[in-house]
Formats: C-alpha cells, structure tokens, sequence
C-alpha cells in the first residue's frame, strides 16, 4: 500500500446540486468525473491522505475582507459561503497541524472578486483565498503570505485586494490579456504605492506548453519566493491552462502541473478555473494530489494527450525567456511609482471602471490610499454601479498606525453626516470590527 | 426435532477469514489493467500479479485496447508456476467490465476459477478491486468443498431447509450462490452479534452497541435503528477491500485485559496474559507484574475487587489487585477504581470519535452539507461478560440510557439465526452512451435517450430482487431501499447531451420477526 511523504488533507466539495444555470461551465457536473478518477485510484486509501468536509464560511469571515455593497446576502448564496468555508478548512487543517498540506477542491472559485462585490464576475462572487488568508491572519496572527496563481485567467480579483498590501506576494501567471478575459495582468502592474513590486504578472502567449511553465516558474516564481520568504505558500490551482480547456488556448499538461506544484511545494491549494472537465480536470487533479503528497505522478496521461502537438514552438519560448527576465528584474527593481493613478493631497488616487460580465454590471470606483511611512495605510474606496448608487468603504489595514485608523473612522462619520452616500462601510482589522450601515 | 419442520439454515464459517490470516490460501493469478493514472506496481498482491497495458477511461470509454501479447506472456508465466486459479482487474470495469472480459475469456480453459472484478461491488475503487478479486479468488477452492460438504450434510441430515451463509454485514447469502463469491463470507462473526441484539431489542433510535468481549469491546452504531455501514468495504490485515460490513470499532479493552501500573498512571490493555486471576484454573507462582506469568490482575478483577462484579473466584481477584497495588505501594482501591476508569473512559472516548467520524463523513451536496442527518446516539447496548457491570457505570459517563438485553449471552447465536438477505447494487446509466450497467448483478442493457432517475431507481430495484430471486431467495417480504440518487446533465458546448444517472440500492441488514423469551 502506498503512504504519502506529505499528510494530505483534501477538502473535497462538488456541490452538485449548485449552478449559475444549467449549461454555464460552472454547473453541477464538473467536479464529477474528478470524482471518479480520485475515487477509482484509491487515493482516500493512500496513508497520510484524508477527505475532510468544508466548513460554512462566517458573515464576518466574508465582511473582514470584502464591502459587499449593498450587502453579503445579497451577493452570495450559500455556494459561495461553503467554497470559501473549504479552502479556510483547508487552512486550519495546516496551521494547526493536522496536515501536511491541504488541497480545497471546491467550487465556485474567487480569484475575481475583488474588494468591492456588486455581483458576480468571471463565475466568482467573493474572493475564497482572500477569505481563507485573513482569516488565516486573524486567528494565528499576522504573517507574510505568497499567492501563486496559476489559473489561466488573470487572478485581477485578489490582485487587486492584495494591491496595496506589502506582506501578501501575489505572483499571476496567464494567458495574455489582450487574448483572454478578463484582459489585464500586464507586467507593469506591479502593486499600490506602498506594495510596489509585491504584484507581479506574468502575462504567458496562448499555446504555452510545459515547457514554459516551467521556465517561468524556475527562473521567476523560484527566485523570487526565495527572497520574498513567506511564511505560507498558496497555490491559487486553476486548471484552465490544460490543452483540452475549452475557454482557453494553452498547452499546459496534467504532468506540468504535477511538475510545477511539486517543485513550488505550496502549503494549501485552492482549485480555481478549469472547465475541461473530462478529459482535463481528472488528470490534472489527480497529478496536483500526488505532488502535493510527495508521490510519483509521472504515469498519468489524459486520454487525448499528443506530445508531438503540445511540444512549445522555440518563438514562443524565447518570448518567454525574455519576459521572464523582465518582470523579475522588475519586482527586485519596481518602478518608483504605480503605472495608474496619481497623488492627491496626501493620498494615492486611482480610478477604476469594473464589468461584472457574469451578471453584466458596471462599477465605478475610486480608491484613495493615504500615503503613510508607519503602515501600509489607510484605504477609502467611493463605489457606484449600475445596481447600487454611490457607497463609502474605508478598509483600516491590519498594523495600522493611529493617524490612518483615525483618518479611517472620521471618514466614516463624516459620511454619515454628509448623507450623500447610500451604504457606508468599515473594514477596521485594528479593532477587528467590521460595519455596514445603510442596509 | 423433525428436521423437515426447519425451514431457514444460517451458517457462519471462519474458514475464509482464517485461510487469510494464516496464509493459507491458494496462488492465485491476478491479472490488472490499469492505463494512466497511479503506477499499478503499488498495488501488487501475491506472488502472479500482471500488468496488461489497456485502459478504460471514468466514463468507460476504452482508450486502450488491451495488450494481448502481454495477456499472453502473463498466461504463460502463470501456466508455467501451475496456477489455476485468477483474477482479472481492470481500472474502471465497474463502468465497462470488457477488459476484465476479454481477460477472463483468453484465461476461461486454462483455470478453476476466475474471478471478475466488477462482478464483486460496484464501487469505484482500483486498488480494493484488485484485493478483493484476489482473495475471492484465494479461499475459492477451501470454500467450495466446504459448500459441498454442508450441501452433502443438509441432506443427510433430511433437512429441507433454504441455507443461508452469513457476512460482514450483518445479512446472509444463499449457500449456492456464495459460492461465486467467498469472499463475502469473511468476519461475519461480528456483525452476527450485532444483528442479535437487533432480534433482542426493539432499537429504533440512533443507539451505540457494545459487545465488551475477553480481549476486545467492539463498538457499533445504529441510525434511525439500522447499522451503519463501512462506506467501501472492511480492511482484511494490511488491505482495504470491497467486502460490505458493518462499521464496528475494536478497542483493546476487554475483561481479560490486563492491568499496567506506573507511577504516572494506571493502563488497561490492551494486551492479554491469558485469563482473568477470578477464572485462572489455580492462582499462579510469582510476581503479578512478572513478563512470564499466565495469568495477571485484570479489568475484571479490578471489578471483582471493588464489588461491582461478582464473577468466578472473587477472593483470587482481590489477593491479585492487593499484590498489584503493594508492588508499586499504592492505594488499593484507588488503583481499582483507576483502572476501572480508565476502561470508561477508552471506551467512551472510542465511542465519541466514531461517531464523529460518522458525523464528520464528507457529503456532496450544500442541501447535505446545511441539512444532513447527524446521528445523536439516545441508548446504549450492552453485552458481553462484563456488561451487566459495567452497565451503572456506563450510564453515567455516556449520561444516556443503557440497555443489558436478556439473553445477550446468545446474542450472536440469536443473530446467526434470525438474520435475512442482504444485497446492493449500483445502477451507472449513461443516456449519451445509451448504455445502463449494474456491475455486480452483470447486467448491460441499452436504454433510450429519454430515460431518466425514476427508471432508473424502479430498474435499480427490480434488477437487485430478479437477482436474488434467481439466486434462490425468497424475495416476498424483501423491500429494496433507494440510499443514493443522482443525476447530471451532461453538457457538450452549449447543449445537453444526455444524462448521467447513478443510483444506489439496497437491502438493508435487518431479522426476521423479534427474538422471544421463551417461557419458564
């Protein structure tokens, strides 16, 4: 019988009685025959590797990171609550020592729900890692946190949550915006004022192979996590890089990603994307928990798989060495200020216009972060969309020093008195209090 | 008696489950095929474990055909070391057993007895496939002549009683049909005792039962007055299978236990020296904490010594506990009531967890996951020697109501008797492919693309009760039950394509009437 060289926690939930309608890509099918094949091989059977059922994700785990305007009933079902309850049960698995590692195969994924949530865009709601990584923060203390995603998909959701913060590193790798929703992740966004170079996108050229990956990850990834030195890695494991994705046009195989989370050694996955879900899913899971568990992976071949027709063309791998080289000199050497947004009387100011194309709203933000040499400072956020009129969000970080909370709790007050806001909200992880008025 | 007046003859053999544990089983060929996926090698079994290179995919699409000079190759090894017995495994054959066929078909002259994979449970899972197939295959030749001769002594005897032979999980088999399938016939002592607390009490609650025997105390739990069941199958030695049981929990505490003493605590078990000092033929030479001696102070003598058992020579139980308790200058009663609360307490804590495991088993559905059945167990049953003291005691750590049933001394015996037919079944149907499968009953049927969950939950059920008919049983009385129901669509580009079906059916362990005094 074989015994893992990691402990492996999988938080295993298909909700297949859950989908955003019944032909969409996220649909009750599509953790089914991922099922099977992790059944069929007897992973549950392996010593030191245990399913676990998720847990439901708290109100306040959900309000301590995201302005869920007009509020969090609004815009999560319970889907969404149990997904991220499973990637934070993935989470309290490892940090209290349970397991090794933890793999939270769940669905719906998160990675592009940013701060503010009107609704639901590319089939995400709230952000499931960022979720899982504040409350990792707010139970076992503060700690410096990489994320690597590797969905094929920009992860521009929890960039955009992590833009300003210079304890979470969170490395992108994609297939090119300007070929792929949702058409950001370019290597000159690197991070807030504050967080600069803490952001790093690696926008990859459709057909990229294993090869490329790997090259990525070892020339870029590797390095940099080596000077980074987080105190947990997370893999934010989308799966729609694989070859047979039908949404995307990569060339990644189930034996790259067994070799790519082998050699990141992340200590929790959290399933995002990835909607091939016969002929890629299976494969590409079973390899992550075997790597994750530290056993031979390299017998697995999905049905359809053709070396010949996914070898890496030698352009677009010389594209990639180059970029490669790019971007890391630019989180050693980040630009000495963001590419968007300008300083306005005391704060950082960016506009931002947001299209929920699951359920076709538009936003328009502006984030203001108070520029502080004591913390990563003081955010305000006014939010307007085509559902919801304009609203206040002020986010007090967590170390805040007194001048932002503050600054951050005035604003607040100010804004009831002003009335012209119709719902006010308060992320204060200072105090570890968290208000929405308005609702 | 009139041996033509009995009607029901149940049998519980150990012969299997011995010929493993000893290792006396037969060579048997085991020829897998697995395709991609975990390297194959992991699961070697016995000393002619084959690898064929074809592979069948989650849905049961063959991907691969199966390699037949490799067949044959492993044939010829096989033929060559004088096995006549298999097994032939493919990765997902419980959803398209053809290349456990085509296997099977290419070996047919050369053997005994072959064993089909699919043909033992429909579950997913490779590796306890591949055990399984092997050891049905292992004990078949010891089973059938056993088959044989209880066949020869039925009639010798005049009986014309239907012989039933019983399993792990709590039900029996026709005798006739068992043959195909020894392997289910493995550890049915057990659950036989279970299933007599069963005909003894009328259980209709979440309830624990234990059976606190000499060596062990074995747990199991009852929702809504039916056993659990292990979710794939029992664990023989080192290899997880496919063999249906009840889920039961041994700890090694038991009445024989024998006590260990150090300055930090008092232990019990879960070793035993031999019998409790109360029933030692005659008190032994020597130090009570001496590695070699027979017999040493136990947990029934600790219960002997405080009053609340009066079992076999309390006065040797007493001198033994006094002895322990001077050897390491100790109070004496305090280390008898140590000892007594230690047992408690291992099996309450044993108790907990199993039920939390139960509690904690993982569900698929968010309608599952908000509103899923907890078991909160209300009673508790309690048999074996040291049950009636341990009842009081009992009571107050679980704070529920506990039950010594009459007669539990017959209890396995009273289960042996009583208990009825047990089957299940696993429908896979697949509009798209057009093809419905029942692995364990082999039954391949094409069906049309408008068949949905509720033929397929009637087929299910009418499928399992023809079976059994067909096996011997009388069916009157038997009510298939429905335990999972899915269906998914199947959807290709923007459009449905057919329909996943998956339905699970059974016939739950259950006894036939309620066990009666009888009178004085």
């Amino acid at each position: 019988m074989l015994d893992a060289n990691n402990t492996l926690g999988i938080v295993f939930f298909p909700a297949y009685d859950w989908a955003i309608s019944p032909t969409h890509p996220e649909r009750e099918e599509r953790l089914l025959y991922t099922q099977d094949q992790l059944r069929e091989e007897g992973l549950f059977d392996i010593g030191g590797v245990r399913e676990y059922k998720p847990d439901v994700a708290a109100k306040e785990d959900v309000t301590r990171i995201h302005f869920c305007i007009p509020d969090i009933s609004r815009v999560t079902t319970q889907s969404h609550l149990i997904s991220a309850g499973g990637a934070i049960k993935a989470a309290r698995l490892v940090m209290e020592k349970e397991e090794d590692k933890a793999f939270a195969l769940v669905r719906p994924p998160g990675h592009h729900a940013m701060k503010v949530v009107h609704g639901s865009r590319g089939f995400c709601n709230i952000n499931i890692e960022a979720v899982m990584i504040e409350y990792i923060r707010e139970t076992y203390g503060p700690m410096k946190i990489a994320i690597v995603d590797t969905d094929c998909h920009h992860g521009d959701g929890t960039q955009d949550i992590y833009w300003h913060d210079p304890q979470t590193l969170f490395i992108s790798l994609h297939q090119d915006g300007r070929t792929m929703y949702p058409g950001s992740g370019f290597p000159f966004e690197t991070g807030g004022p504050q967080a600069l170079g803490k952001t790093i996108n690696v926008p990859l050229p459709p057909t990229t192979g294993d090869e490329g990956f790997l090259y990525v990850l070892d020339h870029l990834v590797l390095p940099i996590l080596d000077d980074f030195k987080p105190d947990l890695i997370i893999n934010s494991a989308g799966q729609d890089n694989h070859f047979s994705d039908p949404i995307t046009n990569m060339n990644f195989s189930a034996q790259g990603y067994a070799e790519l989370n082998a050699r990141l050694n992340p200590d929790i996955a959290v399933l995002e994307g990835g909607y091939s879900i016969r002929g890629g899913l299976p494969y590409t899971n079973l390899g992550i928990v075997l790597a994750m568990c530290g056993l031979d992976y390299s017998q697995i071949r999905e049905p359809d798989y053709n070396p010949t027709a996914l070898r890496q063309q030698s352009r677009i791998t010389d594209y990639i060495k180059k970029l490669s080289d790019e971007v890391l000199d630019l989180y050693f050497n980040p630009p000495r200020e963001p590419a968007d947004g300008k300083v306005q009387r005391g704060y950082f100011v960016r506009e931002k216009g947001i299209y929920y194309d699951t359920d076709g709203i538009t936003e328009e933000q502006v984030e203001s972060v108070l520029l502080c040499d004591q913390c990563s400072g003081m955010i305000k956020i006014e939010t307007r969309s085509s559902l919801n009129p304009r609203s206040l969000c002020v986010e007090i970080p967590i170390g805040a020093c007194d001048r932002c909370a503050d600054t951050g709790r005035r604003i607040i007050e100010e804004g009831h008195f002003r009335g012209k806001d119709r719902y006010l909200q308060l992320i204060d992880r200072r105090a570890k209090q968290y208000l929405q008025y308005g609702y | 008696m009139n041996p033509a007046a009995i009607t029901r003859l149940n049998l519980s053999t150990t012969l299997s489950t011995n010929a493993i544990i000893e290792g006396k089983t037969e060579d048997v060929g085991v020829i897998v095929s697995a395709g991609p996926g975990i390297d194959p090698e992991n699961h070697r079994i016995g000393r002619h474990y084959h690898i064929v290179s074809g592979s069948i995919d989650h849905r049961g699409t063959m991907i691969q055909d199966l390699n037949r000079s490799e067949l044959d190759a492993a044939l010829t090894s096989c033929r060559t070391a004088g096995v006549r017995v298999f097994a032939t495994i493919g990765k997902f054959s419980t959803r398209n057993p053809e290349h456990e066929h085509t296997m099977a078909e290419k070996i047919g002259p050369e053997s005994d007895f072959i064993t089909m994979g699919h043909t033992l449970s429909g579950v997913l899972n490779f590796p306890r496939r591949i055990a399984t197939a092997c050891f049905n295959s292992a004990v078949w030749r010891t089973y059938d002549d056993f088959a044989w001769a209880v066949e020869e002594s039925v009639v010798d005897f005049g009986l014309r009683a239907e012989t039933n032979i019983l399993k792990a999980d709590g039900g029996t088999m026709p005798l006739a049909g068992s043959r195909k399938v020894p392997v289910e016939t493995i550890l049915s002592g057990p659950a036989a005792s279970v299933m007599g607390i069963m005909a003894l009490c009328d259980i209709q609650e979440d309830s624990i039962i234990l059976d606190i025997g000499g060596t062990t105390t074995d747990i199991a739990v009852f929702a809504d007055g039916a056993p659990v069941i292990e979710n794939e199958g029992m664990t023989v030695g080192s290899y997880p299978t496919l063999v249906r049981s009840l889920k039961l929990r041994p700890i090694g505490i038991g009445g024989d236990s024998a006590l260990h003493v150090s300055s930090q605590q008092v232990r019990v078990g879960p070793d035993r020296k031999g019998p409790s000092l109360a029933t030692c033929p005659q008190y032994p030479q020597g130090s009570v904490d001496s590695p070699n001696r027979v017999c040493v102070p136990t947990l029934t003598d600790a219960m002997n010594y405080l009053g609340l058992a009066d079992f076999g020579d309390r006065e040797a139980s007493i001198q033994g506990i006094r002895e322990l308790a001077e050897l390491w200058e100790t109070d004496v009663d305090a280390l008898a009531n140590r000892s007594v609360r230690y047992a408690l307490e291992r099996i309450t804590t044993a108790v907990r967890e199993l039920v939390h495991e139960i509690n904690e088993k993982p569900v698929y559905t968010i309608s599952e996951l908000l509103k899923g059945k907890r078991i909160e167990p209300k009673k508790v049953y309690v048999m074996g020697g040291p049950a009636q003291a341990f009842a009081g005691l009992l009571e107050q750590s679980f704070g529920l109501d506990v039950v010594v049933p009459e007669h539990y001394a017959y209890a396995n015996a009273i289960g042996a008797a009583l208990t009825q037919t047990t089957m299940d079944a696993l429908l896979f149907a697949d509009t798209q492919k057009g093809r419905l499968f029942i692995p364990n009953l082999n039954i391949q049927k094409k069906i049309n693309r408008n068949y949905d969950r509720k033929q397929a939950e009637s087929d299910a059920k009418r499928y399992l009760l023809e079976h059994l008919k067909h096996i011997g049983v009388a069916i009157d009385g038997l009510h298939p039950e429905i335990t999972e129901s899915e269906s998914f669509n199947l959807v290709e580009g923007p459009v449905t394509a057919g329909r996943i079906i998956r339905i699970k059916c059974q016939i739950r362990p259950g006894v036939i009437g309620k066990a009666i005094s009888p009178v004085r």
